[in-house]
């Protein structure tokens, strides 16, 4: 059922926000201890929520969200409910005040069901380095999520909440949402707010929504957009609207298909993509190569960038103002020290270590400065796409999910596998991802749509008209 | 070429700290990372290195007096306390 109908059946009394709730509360209790999606689930307080919604509906006063249940990723702040980003270093840590994306759900008298699994700090992309034991992908339990929003992905996928907010930074939404086959969408920087949202890379973070569909995705994505007075880099562009091309006719739409994406693409993705492009051809819609030159930079630039940020972002966790404190250190340096060695996990510490290594003198031009050439040539080569197309169509990760285990513990091979995705964060753009096939495994294979800045409308209409003519299969749970 | 010289450094500058298995675990780490990196090395375009757009400052809050959170509040989440402050290590 899509949030439109379901907001329908709540209106018309058909269901009830309590009844609704209990039953995503039943499956996460059945269901999660072996997915591992949610780090916390918020039972009394979800109840509380709805029985207010309730109310609400009653009245005849219910917004977009009101009683609808959703996940919440444990990077974003909610006022008195554990927020841990999957680490030690917050393991205990109870937010004093909401994201504003949540309050902005809370306005809507939304239902939190509660905060879910993430890579640690939202570091990573199979979601193995939380400090909580990783998730599990709902098609596959041997397999991955991918990440860092990997329980968000399973948990919609799992049907453990009707769509999840998470946070994408260089995929973080989309290749998740691609590994347990449901729909990512990244907004245009600049379009949520991130106040409340825990720091990693500030030029590249932003939030966004997993979702059974593109509609869906839109749907939410109505509810969490516009100015913030708390986030001066929010877009003062006029937001909202998002689902209001879909059903639209098509065709006409320019796509095009960067032939880089797909050089280092498995054979099984390939194929599902150009599978997508013909069938978008079919529709009226004009298919042509292009091609984006510095793409084979991008992973390295993304790394050097995020980590200069994260570095100086999590100079902040000292163990003393909050997060975890050590026992050891005998003066306020060792105490730091020991503080964030025993709070962070490796991956954590080797992006702060390289983070301070591209901001060395001697390493700063050669390293971190030409990042910043490379992201303004990507943005200038991403121009020169758009100048010709209306959306561009990529693989979302150049393999479907991988097994537990089998590439997590090498660094540099989980970064090279965010390459479909990081130059979409790198020109702040939007990007959405939805299923285009499976693999011979049976693993969803994840296809993006990535579109000018704030025109969201455009591929979500896009994705939602592939979503229609191509049924996604339900996760056995 | 990083060496456990430069790993130590390294975890000066970022506050942490390494047992000598863990600082050569980290040091190959780091030489695997930074020989991914090394490749934006070779990159040579005219191309300005990028500056996040000014944001728009008329968009800043009015500066005027607001009540700030309750200490209590900002307080719950220190591990050690005392007459309503943070405690750290004698300094001085």
């Amino acid at each position: 059922m899509d949030l439109c109908e379901l907001r329908k059946k709540l209106d018309g009394g058909d269901i009830g926000a309590v009844e609704l709730t209990k039953e995503y509360l039943d499956r996460i209790k059945r269901f999660d201890g072996e997915i591992n999606s949610y780090i916390t689930v918020c039972e009394a307080e979800a109840i509380a929520q709805a029985e207010a919604a309730q109310q609400v509906i009653d009245k005849g006063g219910s917004k977009p969200m009101t009683g609808i249940p959703l996940s919440v990723k444990d990077n974003i702040c909610t006022n008195g409910v554990r927020t841990t980003c999957a680490s030690r270093m917050l393991e205990d840590h109870i937010p004093i005040y909401d994201a504003s994306a949540v309050s902005r759900l809370k306005n809507e008298n939304f239902v939190m069901l509660g905060k879910t699994n993430m890579d640690e700090f939202a570091m990573g992309g199979s979601s193995q380095t939380s400090y909580f034991g990783g998730p599990k992908n709902p098609y596959n339990t041997g397999y991955v999520t991918g990440g860092s929003s990997g329980g968000a992905a399973a948990s919609v996928a799992a049907g453990l909440c009707a769509a999840a907010l998470g946070s994408d930074t260089g995929g973080s939404v989309r290749q998740p949402s691609a590994f347990c086959g449901v729909t990512g969408l990244k907004p245009t920087y600049g379009t949520v707010s991130r106040w409340g949202l825990i720091a990693f890379a500030s030029s590249l973070d932003q939030i966004g929504v997993c979702a059974l569909s593109a509609a869906d995705a839109g749907y939410v994505l109505n509810s969490i957009c516009g100015r913030d007075c708390n986030d001066a880099t929010t877009s003062p562009i006029p937001s909202g609207g998002y689902t209001s091309a879909v059903g639209s006719d098509i065709s006409g739409i320019r796509i095009g298909v960067p032939k880089e994406f797909l050089d280092g693409s498995t054979d099984e993705v390939k194929a599902a993509v150009l599978e997508a492009a013909e069938y978008y051809r079919s529709l009226g819609c004009t298919v042509k190569e292009c091609s984006l030159p510095s793409l084979e930079y991008a992973v390295s630039a993304y790394y050097l960038i995020s980590s200069a940020e994260a570095a100086s972002n999590l100079s902040r966790f000292d163990g003393i103002k909050y997060g975890h404190r050590s026992g050891l250190g005998e003066d306020y340096n060792e105490l730091i020290k020991s503080s964030r060695s025993e709070g962070f996990g490796r991956e954590v510490k080797r992006r702060i270590m390289l983070g301070n290594y591209a901001l060395c003198s001697g390493y700063y031009d050669a390293y971190y400065n030409n990042a910043r050439r490379i992201r303004t040539q990507i943005r200038k080569e991403y121009a020169d796409i758009f100048s010709e197309c209306d959306v561009i169509l990529t693989p979302t990760a150049p393999s479907p999910a991988y097994r537990i285990g089998v590439q997590e513990n090498d660094p540099v091979k989980m970064y090279q596998a965010d390459i479909c995705t990081v130059t979409v964060n790198i020109a702040g753009l939007p990007a959405i991802s939805t299923t285009c096939g499976y693999s011979a495994e049976g693993m969803p294979i994840g296809m993006s749509l990535i579109g000018r800045a704030f025109d969201e409308k455009t591929i979500i209409a896009v994705c939602d008209r592939f979503e229609r003519d191509h049924e996604r299969r339900e996760c056995v749970l | 070429m990083v060496d456990e010289k430069l790993t130590a450094h390294l975890a000066e500058l970022s506050k942490l700290e390494f047992t000598d298995e863990e600082l050569a675990d980290m040091t190959k780490d780091m030489t695997d990372i930074i020989g991914l990196m090394d490749k934006v090395c070779g990159f040579e375009s005219g191309a300005e290195p990028y500056t996040l757009e000014a944001a728009d400052y008329k968009a800043l809050r009015e500066d005027k007096y607001e009540a700030s959170y309750p200490s209590e509040d900002i307080l719950r989440n220190a591990d050690k306390v005392k007459n309503d402050s943070f405690v750290v290590p004698k300094v001085v």
